[in-house]
C-alpha cells in the first residue's frame, strides 16, 4: 500500500470548475430538512481536524448523473454512519451527484444499498437521473470530471431519451393452489379425472399423470393469458416495458415500465384498475424508480495513448 | 385486493434487483481499481464500452416459466428469494475481493 497522503490540489492543464465551491458553505438552503451532526463544511479544501474520518481517505461516491449547470445540494442523505452531505460535480451541462466517503470498497449491506437508492429518489424528484450502479467510488473530484468528460456524449444521449421518465415495478403473484382449485371447478376434463381418482375404483396411476399434465398445461395457459392481458392493458400509458424473469414459484410476472411523468397518474389508475379486474392475483407495485431497467451504460478504463 | 404503490426504497430485494448491475456500470475490477488509481496521474480515462437503452414495449414472451415448476410452499419460496439476494450480494463481494487481492499481489 502506498503511504496515505493528504490530497493536494493538483495543478492540471485542464481548468477545473470551481463554481460549486463558492456555493458550498451551509447557508440554510436545506432549511426544510432536519440536519443533525453535519460537520461544518469549509469553503476552502481544508477539512476540519475534528472530523471523524481521516482527511487523507476522502473519496467521492457517485450516485447518479443528471443534467444541471447549477451546483446543487441535497442535504445529509448519503452513505455513511452519519449520512454524508450530497452535492454535485459538474462538467459542461451535466453533473454527477456525489458525497464524500472514505476510499474503500463498499459492501452491499442493507444500509448502504438503501442509502444509494434514497439519494437517487431524492434527486429524482426534480431531475431526470441516470442511476449509477452501487459502489462506485472515485479518488478525487477531478477524476469524476474526467468520467463526465469521457462519457459525455453517452450521458447526454441517454439523458435526452430518459427525460421526464421514471420507472415503475410491477410484480404479479398468484396462489397456485387456489388457481388449481379454480381449474378443477372450471375445466371439465380435469374435474372428471379428479373425481375418478378420488373415487378410487381401480388403479389411478395413469389418471394421476394425466391429471398432472392437464393441470400444468392449464396453469401455464392461464399465466400466459393473464400476463399478456396485463401488458396489453398498460401499453397505452407506458413508454416502454421490460419483462424480467419471475422469481420464485408464486410470481407469474416481474416487469418494469418506463412512464412519462405527465402520464404517471394515468399509469397509476390503470394499474389499480387492472388490480381490481384480476382480483385473485396479488400485485406488487413499486416506484417511482430511476430508470435502472431501461439504461445500460458499461464503462471501462483505458490507458491514454503513449505520448498523447 | 386493492393495489397500493410503495416507494422504491422500501423493499431490499427490489432495490438489489436494480442497483447491483443496472444503470451506469463500471467494470467490476475497474471499480476496485478506481479506489486506488488516480485517473489524472496515471493518464487513464473512463471510456464507454457499450450503451443500451430499452425503449420498446415488451410483449412478455419467454418470461413465463414459473407455472410449470413444482409447487413449494410459501415459506420455502420466501426463503429461497432471500437466499438468492444474499448470494448475489456475496458473489458481488467475492468478485470484488478477488480483484482486490489480485491487485495487491502485484509488486
Amino acid at each position: 500500500m502506498a503511504p496515505k497522503r493528504r490530497p493536494s490540489r493538483r495543478t492540471t492543464a485542464r481548468p477545473s470548475r470551481t463554481v460549486d465551491k463558492k456555493a458550498a458553505p451551509n447557508n440554510g438552503m436545506a432549511a426544510s430538512r432536519v440536519i443533525r451532526e453535519v460537520p461544518p463544511r469549509a469553503a476552502a479544501p481544508t477539512v476540519s481536524k475534528a472530523g471523524a474520518k481521516p482527511v487523507e481517505s476522502r473519496g467521492k461516491y457517485v450516485y447518479c448523473v443528471i443534467r444541471s449547470e447549477d451546483a446543487l445540494r441535497f442535504g445529509a442523505v448519503g452513505l455513511g454512519t452519519v449520512p454524508a452531505e450530497v452535492s454535485t460535480v459538474h462538467y459542461k451541462d451535466i453533473a454527477a451527484v456525489v458525497s464524500d466517503t472514505p476510499i474503500e470498497v463498499f459492501d452491499a449491506t442493507r444500509e448502504n444499498v438503501l442509502a444509494h437508492e434514497r439519494v437517487n429518489e431524492a434527486v429524482m424528484r426534480d431531475h431526470t437521473v441516470i442511476p449509477m450502479s452501487f459502489g462506485t467510488v472515485f479518488k478525487t473530484r477531478d477524476d469524476i470530471i474526467e468520467l463526465l468528460r469521457g462519457a459525455y456524449s453517452a450521458f447526454i444521449d441517454v439523458l435526452l431519451k430518459m427525460e421526464d421518465k421514471v420507472e415503475f415495478g410491477l410484480k404479479v403473484l398468484w396462489e397456485r393452489d387456489e388457481v388449481v382449485k379454480q381449474i378443477e371447478r372450471e375445466d371439465d376434463d380435469v374435474r372428471q379425472l379428479k373425481s375418478e381418482i378420488s373415487s378410487q375404483s381401480g388403479p389411478t396411476y395413469f389418471a394421476r399423470v394425466q391429471y398432472g399434465r392437464l393441470v400444468e398445461g392449464a396453469l401455464q395457459a392461464r399465466s400466459e393469458r393473464y400476463v399478456s392481458e396485463i401488458f396489453e392493458s398498460l401499453r397505452d400509458v407506458a413508454v416502454a416495458s421490460r419483462a424480467n424473469k419471475p422469481i420464485g414459484d408464486k410470481m407469474i410476472m416481474n416487469a418494469a415500465f418506463l412512464v412519462s411523468r405527465d402520464r404517471e397518474q394515468a399509469f397509476d389508475a390503470k394499474v389499480k384498475a387492472v388490480g381490481a379486474k384480476y382480483a385473485p392475483l396479488t400485485f406488487r407495485y413499486t416506484g417511482p424508480w430511476p430508470p435502472y431497467n431501461f439504461v445500460n451504460i458499461r464503462l471501462k478504463l483505458e490507458r491514454a495513448t503513449p505520448g498523447g | 385486493m386493492p393495489v397500493e404503490r410503495t416507494s422504491g426504497g422500501t423493499s431490499l430485494i427490489d432495490v438489489l434487483d436494480r442497483v447491483l448491475d443496472k444503470g451506469i456500470v463500471i467494470d467490476a475490477w475497474v471499480r476496485v481499481s478506481l479506489v486506488g488509481i488516480d485517473l489524472i496521474t496515471v493518464e487513464a480515462r473512463v471510456v464507454v464500452a457499450s450503451i443500451e437503452t430499452y425503449l420498446k414495449y415488451s410483449e412478455a414472451v419467454g418470461s413465463l416459466t414459473s407455472a410449470s415448476r413444482p409447487a413449494i410452499d410459501g415459506h420455502v419460496s420466501e426463503a429461497v428469494i432471500a437466499e438468492n439476494a444474499a448470494l448475489r450480494v456475496e458473489i458481488a463481494r467475492t468478485r470484488r475481493e478477488g480483484t482486490v487481492s489480485r491487485r495487491l499481489r502485484r509488486p
